[in-house]
């Protein structure tokens, strides 16, 4: 007696594996993990979603709670595993697993417990995903870059820090504010470490190429009568005022990670600010990653667009970068 | 000394800017109210949105959070208060608000507390959008919703509860699953009370127009040998299974809720199984919320598609319309 699937449907080939083009792993469930899951999946960027985590009850929890949302997605395939296999054939993983800082911990101290939890991620996504690009959430940011690059043994191009992605975007949302504009109209470029001693760009601020800095010659500066430096002030000041107000932040770096993965997948060749291996530049002498505008394609981090910095804001990238040396050659990879 | 903006802009347009044409309000900044908010967002439904709650802090940070993304989004004012002016001309209102099950507690007991904080939410909502459609997601959302109609006093129409939205979409993928195909291509409705007693309507699940039934004449009977039946028990279960393993659902509600949206701001017309006022259909008498086919554009539920229903299916509509019923008759000042 044939069943109803019989019944109803032919298969009219021969079976083969099918291997997914534009499949996305996303390391850690938590908040980020998973606003940076939903962002992708509503913007339908990928035709496979993989979830990994070491919390197996809430792993499956949420796998099953994208899947029932499937009626209303474009991403026909969502798996998850505290087995890394389930990552196979990514084209791009996401991490945003690793501890956060308890009250009264050192850097360093949260820095070398990641490094360990990293240890234990990096190898196990190279393993299944050899040709993927490695996108690093979890923070510190530039250092856990600079480790996902040493564990991977991935080429430069392929292992790219979300970085000051997310600064520049705040940035700009609270230039719009200020002159009443929608973001993607006021431009404006936020380098550096990501966090406390980021540095914006003032002479490249701009609306329709206007330059801000040209009407306002003291704009960044304590002189400045509008000031705009608190702009930055706040942008950096944002994240803990979030986290403090709501416990932690997860919509807008959700949002800003699904843009990277974007371009990425989509081979764009936009420029973003990210963070990536930046010796040799600006007087950097170590291996240390920050965030500067880079050229985002199917490849990876393919190009670094030159900024022309000013004697101090290169002083201060040098300063982030001898700040980030210092913890990471401490480090036990 | 004139200011950069002065510099750098000549207003061309003089006089206040015009209000919002797609506002939507989501009142509860829990998961599932945040969860509906970032569906709303990214799919750029709205060109306002106005969170509101009463934990004050917790909705300034996630009004902060959702404000920092809008170099990604197309929704230029996000707005968040205690205070209810703040979702003033709003064309849709959202309501997740409201308490959960403590264990061991009666259904009765819950629905009262829920209609206590409704008594507070829903008139002042009413003040502030007058023209809105209000769409209550918070549980039990069949009940919930026949309370904010009573209290809005809005036209049975513009009041709507998610219902069965979610429980269709969950079958559909279910079914979709078992049948290798998109759960977009398979047609399958339930409807009636959401949750438990949800009626799966066998009679008409098709996959490009071919009934399943006809297939196989005992789906979703016990003497099943394919066991059919149990792929509706699955969607009964599954958001029990979820909030096991996660502690909550949030995702597939805020992706269901936001579909309903889209079909109300635009104007669509497409059919929902959405919760609305099933008096005078199928036999029932009282002023009971169930989930039928609904029609969504943007005056709200403008039809209600007519089922051929077999006697067995009508007889568990009614069952729950009694239930309903025996609940709402004891509830307190509406």
């Amino acid at each position: 007696m044939a069943t109803v699937k019989e019944q109803l449907i032919e298969h009219v080939m021969k079976d083969e594996a099918s291997i997914p083009r534009s499949k996305v792993t996303v390391v850690g469930v938590g908040a980020v993990g998973m606003a940076c899951a939903v962002s992708i999946l509503t913007k339908e960027l990928t035709d496979e979603l993989a979830l990994v985590d070491v919390i197996e009850d809430k792993l499956k929890g949420e796998m099953m709670d994208l899947q029932h949302g499937g009626l209303f997605l474009r991403t026909p395939k969502i798996v998850a595993d505290k087995d890394y296999s389930c990552t196979a054939n990514s084209k791009l993983v996401v991490v945003t697993a690793g501890a956060r800082q308890q009250e009264g911990e050192s850097r360093l101290n949260l820095v070398q417990r990641n490094v360990n939890i990293f240890k234990f991620i990096i190898p196990n996504i190279v393993k299944y995903s050899p040709n993927c690009i490695i996108l690093v959430v979890s923070n510190p940011v530039d250092i856990l870059t600079y480790v996902a690059w040493k564990l991977s043994g991935f080429p430069r191009n392929r292992v790219i820090g979300s970085g000051c992605n997310l600064d520049s975007a705040r940035f700009r949302y609270l230039m719009g504010e200020k002159l009443n504009l929608h973001p993607s109209s006021c431009h404006g470029w936020v380098i550096g470490e990501h966090g406390d001693s980021s540095v914006p760009v003032w002479s490249g601020v701009n609306v329709a190429g206007v330059s801000l800095k040209n009407l306002n010659p003291d704009m960044g500066t304590d002189k400045d009568k509008e000031n705009w430096k608190a702009v930055h002030k706040q942008v950096v000041e944002s994240a803990y005022e979030v986290i403090k107000l709501k416990g932690y932040t997860s919509w807008a770096i959700g949002m800003s990670v699904a843009d990277l993965v974007e371009t990425i997948l989509k081979n764009l060749r936009k420029v973003h600010p990210v963070s990536t291996m930046v010796q040799g530049m600006h007087g950097v002498k170590d291996e240390v990653f920050l965030s500067v505008p880079c050229v985002l394609s199917s490849s990876g981090l393919s190009d670094v667009v030159k900024m022309t910095l000013k004697s101090d804001e290169e002083e201060q990238l040098r300063k982030s970068a001898d700040t980030l040396w210092g913890i990471q050659k401490e480090l036990k990879l | 000394m004139a200011t950069v903006q002065e510099k750098l802009i000549t207003p061309i347009a003089g006089g206040a800017s015009e209000g919002p044409r797609n506002k939507v309000t989501v009142v509860g900044v829990g998961q599932v109210g945040m969860a509906c908010a970032i569906s709303i967002l990214l799919r750029e439904l709205p060109d306002e949105l106005a969170l509101v709650d009463v934990v004050e802090d917790r909705l300034k940070g996630e009004m902060m959070d959702l404000q920092h993304g809008s170099l990604f989004l197309k929704t230029p004012k996000i707005v968040a208060d205690k205070d209810y002016t703040v979702t003033a001309g709003s064309r849709i209102v959202i309501v997740t608000a409201g308490v959960r099950q403590q264990e061991g507690e009666s259904r009765l007991n819950l629905v009262q507390r829920n209609v206590n904080i409704f008594k507070h939410i829903i008139p002042q909502i009413v003040k502030h959008s007058p023209n809105c459609i209000l769409v209550v997601v918070s549980n039990p959302v069949d009940i919930m919703t026949y309370v904010t109609w009573k209290l809005s006093g809005l036209p049975k129409h513009r009041v709507i509860g998610s219902g069965c939205n979610l429980d269709s979409a969950r079958f559909r993928y279910l079914m979709a699953e078992k049948l290798s195909v998109h759960p977009t291509s398979f047609h399958g409705w339930i409807l009636g009370e959401h949750g438990d007693s949800s009626v799966p309507v066998w009679s008409g699940a098709n996959v490009a127009g071919v009934n399943l039934q006809t297939l196989n004449p005992d789906i979703g009977t016990d003497q099943d040998k394919e066991g059919w039946k149990e792929t509706h028990k699955m969607v009964v279960d599954s958001a029990y299974e979820v909030i096991k393993l996660k502690g909550y659902t949030n995702w597939a509600i805020g992706m269901s809720v936001a579909d309903l949206t889209e079909s109300l701001t635009k104007n669509l017309s497409r059919i929902h199984p959405v919760s609305t006022m099933v008096k005078g259909m199928y036999g029932i008498n009282e002023d009971v919320y169930l989930s039928l086919p609904c029609v969504l554009n943007n005056s709200g539920v403008s039809s209600v598609i007519n089922m051929t229903l077999n006697a067995e299916e009508v007889a568990k509509l009614k069952k729950s319309a009694d239930t309903l019923w025996g609940i709402q008759k004891d509830l307190k000042d509406l």
